[in-house]
């Protein structure tokens, strides 16, 4: 349909945003500044961007194990992001949660999950409790395609589609789950026919076209907000990188890589930003330095933020039911 | 006072709480039309309709997956997982999701679920249909284990369970749902966390759960025409578990029997055992010791299953070894 240059742009701010944030953890964990596993998103940040900004603050999001830059966009203070990531106590989670458990309840984050297919389930309760409610919140729950092989990818989306649950499922689907091509995994070439077994649109989308993926979200995410059930979408894309920072993905054939390389979401859209819409390359330069600065703002104040206090370890576990220190 | 079965005090409770407050709601595996397989849920479905009682699917992991995030979204669910043994199949959701999600987003989302289960054996049905499970959930920071031993128990606590902000796993000995006992007509809670004394003794401790705790007074009996007197404690909960009443019995008597259904090795009363041992050395006058099932599966034909199970004369040989008649 089209989106105004001034909404592309901002979306190409996004994809800008969500990569330097990748690159920079990236680093920073090759640092040994970060501790544990990252699993980073660049070459899918199309996915990403165009996805939330099709969903409300208000609704739920359940974001999947690739999804640094969802918990960056959806609306939380976004150093709170990264300081959550280096594991500090100025993170969204107080240094809790790290890369694969981060969550703003106050914006609709859920919070990422570290068992593929766990937030297929939890994912329905969100649902099942506006439904109950009789509000309009829309559940997007974020899933890669090994998730497709858990069982509750069948409990989720048959009990979805028989209660008409107002749910999106967003299956990004970059081809690898770790290292088993999609094609060794599962019987069907597009993932998404597995949603004619539920009786629920299924569609699939170039995940590496912003404005594609935006398009088909806003739609899904429609249907859903008028009680009409849950929707099934296939974002075809691809990770640059490794299954996590530092795995060298040898499994890979490196032509595929460079295929993929070629079809750079923000390449794409910043051509499409300086020839469909006309924007100066100048423009389009000043953007990315802003979010530059933004990043590099970020990571002041997570350099700057302090450790969580040990015994924080001991919060939490129980509401209001202490759990002994040491 | 009014008698009441076990079942018929769940049902109350369940009522109750529905109507006291409008974001409990039910779901589980013909809880609704049908009323429950044990017939726990009847009556529900015609007072509160679609919206609060919900027929599932047989999908364990969705209907976890349902009561978590209903929960997370501020409702106060009730899970039924028809039987123990199928909680196996939403067992991510339980230790991955329900138990930590308090805890890993630090504080931001509270998971205020109950999970009813009939569990135990003794109903010839063998492997997928018997077992008790508390030792599945023993090494799981976040998770509250409920067992109660008598109607009146399980009424109070199943209400303090459904207004518990933690994430409550409420286990039903499907032997006790027809045992009778006093439940008053008014409204009562008991509090988690606090064991009681069934029967006061001197001579020695017997720490029980759920059908072990009528095998346990079977046993004080039995005992007591040999002159031995022995204390019954029902631990009511078992996470979080009350240390001070299991302490001070084993202070006073000097010995100790931990009497749980499930198989010997990992058995729940490994951790009472480890408790006591740390706590009362000093005091114990005999070896701790575990009557429990066998360290096999619950097998199908009756004869071997009653070989499995412990019972009263289990319990009765084990005190008069301690003793040394």
């Amino acid at each position: 349909m089209g989106l105004s240059t001034e909404a592309l742009l901002s979306l190409y701010y996004d994809m800008v945003l969500v990569r330097r944030f990748e690159e920079t953890v990236d680093t920073y964990a090759k640092k040994g500044l970060i501790p544990g596993f990252l699993h980073l998103s660049i070459g899918q940040e199309a996915c990403q961007v165009g996805a939330i900004r099709a969903l409300k603050q208000a609704d739920y999001k359940f974001p999947d194990h690739r999804s640094h830059g969802i918990c960056l966009l959806a609306g939380s203070p976004r150093e709170r992001v990264m300081a959550e990531i280096f594991g500090k106590k100025t993170g969204l989670c107080g240094g809790k949660g790290g890369s694969m458990h981060i969550a703003d309840v106050m914006v609709g984050n859920m919070g990422n999950n570290a068992i593929q297919g766990s937030i297929m389930a939890t994912g329905l309760g969100t649902a099942v409790a506006a439904q109950i409610k009789g509000t309009e919140q829309v559940t997007a729950i974020f899933i890669g395609d090994g998730t497709v092989g858990r069982g509750e990818f069948h409990e989720s989306l048959n009990l979805a589609a028989t209660w008409k649950l107002p749910i999106v499922y967003i299956l990004v689907n970059n081809h690898y789950a770790i290292s088993t091509h999609t094609e060794r995994a599962h019987p069907v070439k597009d993932l998404v026919e597995m949603a004619g077994g539920y009786h629920i649109p299924g569609v699939i989308i170039d995940g590496n076209d912003v404005e594609a993926v935006y398009d088909a979200v806003t739609a899904a995410v429609a249907r859903a907000r008028q009680g009409e059930g849950p929707t099934l979408l296939e974002l075809k894309t691809y990770r640059w990188q490794g299954h996590f920072s530092g795995d060298p993905a040898a499994y890979r054939p490196q032509e595929e890589v460079k295929t993929w390389k070629d079809r750079c979401p923000l390449k794409r859209c910043r051509e499409r930003l300086l020839n469909t819409h006309q924007v100066a390359e100048a423009e389009l330069q000043a953007l990315e330095r802003k979010a530059e600065e933004e990043i590099t703002a970020m990571l002041a104040f997570t350099l700057a933020s302090p450790d969580p206090a040990p015994a924080d370890a001991v919060q939490h576990v129980y509401v209001g039911r202490e759990v002994a220190g040491r | 006072m009014r008698t009441l079965s076990f079942r018929q005090a769940i049902n109350e409770a369940l009522h109750e709480e529905m109507a006291r407050d409008e974001r409990v709601f039910i779901l589980g595996e013909d809880v609704a039309r049908m009323g429950g397989d044990f017939g726990v849920t009847r009556g529900l479905w015609a007072k509160f309709g679609d919206r609060r009682v919900k027929d599932t699917p047989l999908s364990e992991a969705a209907i976890l997956g349902v009561a978590n995030g209903a929960a997370f979204a501020g409702l106060r669910p009730i899970a039924e997982i028809m039987f123990a043994d199928f909680i196996t199949e939403c067992y991510d959701q339980l230790v991955n999701n329900s138990a930590k999600a308090h805890y890993m987003y630090n504080g931001q989302l509270q998971c205020p679920i109950v999970v009813r289960t009939a569990c135990g054996a003794g109903f010839r049905a063998a492997y997928h249909h018997s077992q008790v499970v508390e030792a599945f959930f023993m090494n799981v920071p976040g998770l509250t284990i409920v067992a109660p031993a008598t109607p009146y128990d399980a009424k109070g606590l199943l209400k303090t369970a459904i207004r518990d902000d933690n994430p409550v796993i409420f286990l039903e000995h499907k032997l006790l749902y027809d045992l009778k006992g006093d439940v008053p007509a008014e409204d009562y809670c008991l509090p988690i966390g606090e064991a009681i004394i069934r029967r006061p003794g001197q001579d020695i401790t017997i720490v029980s759960s759920m059908k072990m705790v009528h095998e346990a007074l079977r046993a004080a009996e039995q005992l007591a025409a040999r002159g031995i007197i022995a204390e019954v404690i029902d631990l009511r909960t078992l996470i979080p578990y009350d240390h001070e009443t299991i302490a001070a019995s084993v202070s006073k008597t000097g010995r100790v029997i931990l009497a749980f259904e499930g198989p010997q090795t990992g058995n729940y009363g490994a951790e009472i055992a480890a408790f006591l041992a740390d706590s009362c050395f000093n005091d114990l006058k005999a070896p701790i010791k575990r009557v429990c099932s066998l360290d096999v599966p619950v097998p199908f034909a009756p004869v071997m299953e009653d070989y499995v199970l412990p019972e009263a004369a289990d319990i009765v040989s084990a005190a008069m070894a301690l003793i040394g008649d």
